[in-house]
């Protein structure tokens, strides 16, 4: 009796809509164009997208701006419950997260000082050269995944990549194509793109692998599927981007 | 190179200023607790209670021999691994807990040297009046000590005000994660890295010269 009493309570609690809740989204600040600040004000592609999703899943929205390398610690420890920093999904981080459905399609591209473009047209170029990663991001995982990774001297950053290619103290950075292509419409810095982007990589929100993260995950999964039908999704990617990168092929 | 883009220098300056409070609020509340802590450990290094005096040389030993950057991610990021409820922790307080640890450990030596500094004649006559080891302490020798070592927590607090430059680590944003993050978005490097030298600067300069003031108060009594 009291069983099947509870089990109705649970029920009728599980039926309601759900109440709102906050979510706390993790960044970096330091991903021109997806999450940057500017006099203070925290901006870009992903604070948009977050800001959209909250509105209409009806959860409030706080973003945490943290090292890039601490974000997935700190979503595990339950310091946040989600990241929006162009997560890239790979094998090893799905066995260990949920992840929302693809918001951007992207691939990585290798950028190089202006003038230094010549001879470097794809990952096997790198070899004995030394290239600059974001620490902890899968282009370091891409990197070292190559069969002649150990001929590539890989240098692995924080923050500032941008900053030590052109000042000529590493060869090349390697990070997405559309990131490196406004870093390089939008700064002062002299780099180039050098030949096409390689290996195709889709961009994803992930969850704690938990019910509670699981639920939050479908919510959100739901308001991505609704912006990416009414076209708000590609509006926010066109005006960060200049360009519609959230439809695969 | 480029020319300096002043114009943005000027902006950036009431940005970082807006973080000046937090770290100057973390930097002083790790300052109050680390002198609490580290007179209460310098007090029991000169007295050698027993049991609890190994106890407080390996603290000491461990929280100078260790990096600050090394025990704020140990704290943060380690230790919630094994005590779950160290989640809660924010990382305003887990930067002001490690400040204090970290900076207690190096003051406590300063003041156990300043307190043996003290003249022999001054715990003697004490004791000739007899007065408790508390009363002694904290009426005679305390004080005394405090001149002494007024030069080096001075030093050890203008320490701690850049290394809350380490906090952005651990997601607080106070003025050099502010500065990063400026850069990051408009790729000013030079600029923005100035701006908040120039401010660090500032304050400690401020401070050296409160130094001054307190270093002349402190002696007063031993004006010739």
């Amino acid at each position: 009796m009291l069983k099947a009493f509870a089990l109705a309570a649970t029920l009728a609690v599980s039926a309601l809509p759900a109440l709102a809740e906050t979510i706390r989204v993790g960044m970096s600040g330091g991903y021109f164009p997806f999450t940057f600040v500017k006099q203070d004000q925290l901006q870009g592609f992903e604070v948009d997208l977050m800001t959209e999703v909250a509105a209409r899943t009806g959860d409030e929205v706080s973003f945490v701006t943290m090292s890039f390398s601490g974000l997935i610690g700190a979503l595990s420890a339950g310091r946040i419950d989600t990241i929006a920093n162009q997560i890239t999904i790979t094998p090893e981080r799905s066995a260990k997260f949920a992840f929302s459905q693809p918001y951007v399609y992207d691939g990585a591209q290798i950028v190089v000082k202006k003038g230094n473009a010549a001879g470097i047209s794809g990952p096997g170029d790198l070899r004995g050269k030394t290239v600059a990663v974001n620490l902890g991001s899968n282009f370091e995982q891409l990197l070292r995944a190559l069969p002649y990774a150990d001929e590539i001297d890989i240098r692995t950053y924080e923050s500032n990549i941008e900053q030590d290619t052109a000042l000529g103290r590493v060869d090349a950075f390697v990070m997405d194509r559309v990131s490196s292509a406004q870093v390089i419409a939008k700064s002062p810095l002299p780099l180039e793109l050098a030949g096409k982007p390689f290996s195709e990589i889709r961009n994803a929100l992930p969850f704690r692998d938990d019910a509670a993260g699981h639920a939050l995950r479908d919510r959100v999964d739901a308001a991505l599927t609704a912006m990416k039908q009414d076209g708000s999704l590609a509006e926010i990617s066109r005006k960060w981007l200049d360009a519609d990168v959230t439809e695969g092929n | 190179m480029q020319g300096l883009d002043v114009g943005y220098m000027l902006g950036l300056v009431p940005v970082i200023l807006g973080y000046v409070p937090l770290t100057l609020g973390m930097a002083l509340a790790g300052m109050v607790a680390a002198l609490v802590l580290a007179c209460l450990l310098a007090v029991e290094r000169v007295a050698r209670v027993p049991v609890l005096d190994p106890l407080v040389v390996l603290f000491i030993s461990f929280f100078r021999g260790t990096p600050l950057l090394v025990q704020l991610f140990l704290f943060y990021y380690g230790l919630p691994q094994v005590m779950p409820v160290l989640v809660n922790i924010d990382g305003v307080s887990a930067a002001i807990l490690g400040l204090t640890l970290h900076f207690s450990a190096y003051m406590a030596e300063s003041i156990r040297a300043a307190i043996l500094g003290v003249e022999r004649s001054q715990w003697e006559a004490a004791r000739a009046v007899g007065m408790s080891p508390m009363t002694m302490m904290l009426r005679i020798i305390l004080p005394q000590a405090a001149r002494i070592a007024a030069p080096t927590l001075v030093n050890y607090f203008i320490d701690m005000i850049k290394s809350t430059s380490l906090a952005f680590t651990l997601g607080v944003t106070e003025m050099m994660g502010a500065a990063q993050k400026e850069a990051a978005g408009s790729f000013l490097y030079f600029e923005a890295f100035l701006v908040v030298a120039v401010i660090y600067w500032a304050i400690v300069e401020t401070l050296s010269w409160a130094q001054r003031r307190l270093e002349t108060r402190l002696g007063r009594a031993y004006a010739r």
